[in-house]
């Protein structure tokens, strides 16, 4: 019989397939087609795709009714296997909706009610139509692999307390720790560090558009506290919308990384510095920073072992900035890293209180000397 | 109790009856498979070995079912019937008996089971294969 859907309903089928089978999809494959063919033999030549579906629902469920009932009576006389009464009453029970012939009568036997003598009237009248297909049994229980006994391999038991019945114990290097896998872990995260350090020295330039967006985050609660002028520049820098336009043929330039980046490492060494630092040196950036890029570098050409270090430091230096990565890579191998920390911090406090006051000079010099047209705006 | 002998009697026929229909059960095999509704009583709690009660089961299904359609039928039939004359072409595709929604649902509420046909379901009114495409 066809199943009444035609083109669409195998369209339909389509995405059944992709779905995980659920346990009782083949099921309801196999009523549909039973449901299909009793409704051929009715004399229907098609039928929708949608009361297939919910006729043959109504049937399975029909079938676990008549069960239910059927169960529900053998166990109120005490059975657990049902026997063909407890088919029979479960079927006079749920045919009572519709009636049958003798239902008045209370007395009346099982096996001689309206219900039975319609089912063998039914099956002498109607011809037999074999199902379509051949079922395979189904549900398909797999059959376990049981660890064998201690019995059943021959081994002892390693305790007198444990009989030999019982499933023998895995393997012992599949419970007991194994030494390898410790030192293996450490140095591949040693190397993975060491990689990581070489990736930001490629990286700077990338890492410097960091300071730049930590410096915005950081200026947010200063600008409650300082009422001045240059707060308020500093509010204009932070956001586009308040900045002060710019003059013709100017053009804007991003606050420059070097000093920016060296400032954040003061504000995250000390954050008691953070506040007058902040003042000073974020209205200074964009005006002054090639002068005090010169300075620095000049400083670094002075004093190699300094700048050496200062070299070597810097991957430090971006993960006190607060790169994530940076910072778990840190927390892992704490130790030596810690004490390095705590030897040269003071140094490079200092470094940068120099610097500070060297910006101040030269922020005071150069303010009245080149940028006239800047000074108005401040 | 206070059964007549006569009684008694006809409840022995009755049974007699039965255990023949159950016997021959055994021979009759109803379009429900065997597996099938050994597989729903199974999820429902039901156990017993004989498969001559599986098979009144499925014949008792069968028997629901096959009302069902039938009822179905004479919906289908009647709503047919009623059908005005004019659309020829309409008529011509209508000579086929298509199991819809609409009479199933009729049908069932008879059967103490209440649905309703899907307002907006893509289910196409034309649904079946033609006569010529339908070998099974």
């Amino acid at each position: 019989m066809s199943d009444g859907a035609g083109e669409t309903g195998r369209q339909l089928e389509q995405p059944k397939t992709q779905r995980k089978l659920g346990g009782d999809d083949f099921a309801q494959a196999i009523a549909k087609v039973a449901v299909g063919q009793v409704c051929e033999s009715q004399g229907f030549h098609a039928i929708q795709q949608s009361s297939l579906e919910t006729l043959s629902d109504i049937a399975a469920l029909y079938i676990q009714n008549i069960g239910k009932t059927a169960l529900y009576h053998a166990n109120l006389a005490g059975r657990t296997e049902c026997n063909v009464f407890d088919i029979m009453q479960g079927l006079e029970d749920i045919g009572s909706a519709q009636g049958f012939l003798g239902a008045s009568d209370i007395d009346h036997c099982i096996g001689s009610s309206g219900i039975a003598r319609d089912i063998i009237q039914f099956v002498t009248e109607s011809e037999p139509i074999s199902f379509a297909y051949a079922i395979p049994r189904f549900p398909v229980v797999k059959e376990r692999v049981r660890t064998p006994s201690f019995l059943q391999t021959g081994e002892e038991p390693p305790a007198d307390h444990i009989p030999g019945w019982l499933p023998t114990f895995p393997d012992p290097q599949t419970y007991s720790s194994s030494p390898t896998s410790d030192k293996r872990g450490t140095e591949s995260h040693v190397a993975k560090l060491d990689l990581e350090r070489e990736h930001n020295n490629g990286e700077k330039h990338l890492i410097n558009l960091q300071p730049q967006m930590a410096s915005n985050m950081v200026e947010k609660p200063t600008l409650i506290d300082t009422t001045n002028v240059k707060g308020k520049k500093v509010a204009g820098e932070s956001n586009p919308f308040l900045a002060a336009p710019l003059q013709f043929g100017e053009k804007e330039v991003a606050s420059l990384t070097p000093p920016a980046r060296l400032f954040n490492d003061v504000a995250a060494a000390n954050p008691v510095v953070e506040d007058f630092v902040e003042d000073r040196s974020i209205s200074v950036l964009d005006t002054f920073a090639p002068a005090i890029e010169a300075i620095n570098s000049s400083q670094c050409d002075l004093d190699e072992e300094k700048s050496k270090i200062l070299s070597n430091r810097r991957p430090n230096v971006h993960f006190k900035i607060g790169i994530k990565k940076n910072f778990v890579g840190r927390l892992v191998d704490s130790g030596p890293q810690n004490e390095y920390d705590k030897t040269t911090l003071p140094w490079f406090v200092m470094e940068d209180e120099k610097d500070d006051r060297k910006r101040r000079a030269e922020k005071i010099l150069r303010e009245s000397l080149e940028n006239p047209d800047e000074l108005v705006q401040l | 109790m206070n059964h007549n002998p006569q009684s008694s009697e006809g409840r022995h026929d009755d049974d007699a009856a039965l255990s023949e229909f159950l016997a021959s059960l055994m021979d009759f095999t109803p379009t429900i498979p065997d597996e099938l509704v050994e597989h729903y009583l199974a999820k429902s709690g039901f156990q017993c070995p004989d498969v001559r009660l599986t098979r009144l089961v499925a014949v008792a299904t069968q028997k629901f079912v096959a009302e069902v359609a039938n009822d179905a039928l004479q919906h289908c039939k009647a709503r047919q019937a009623t059908i005005p004359k004019d659309k020829k072409d309409k008529q011509q595709k209508d000579k086929r008996l298509t199991l819809t929604m609409e009479d199933l649902s009729k049908a069932l509420r008879e059967y103490g089971v209440n649905v309703r046909h899907q307002e907006y379901f893509a289910d196409s009114p034309s649904a079946g294969m033609d006569p010529a495409t339908r070998d099974e």
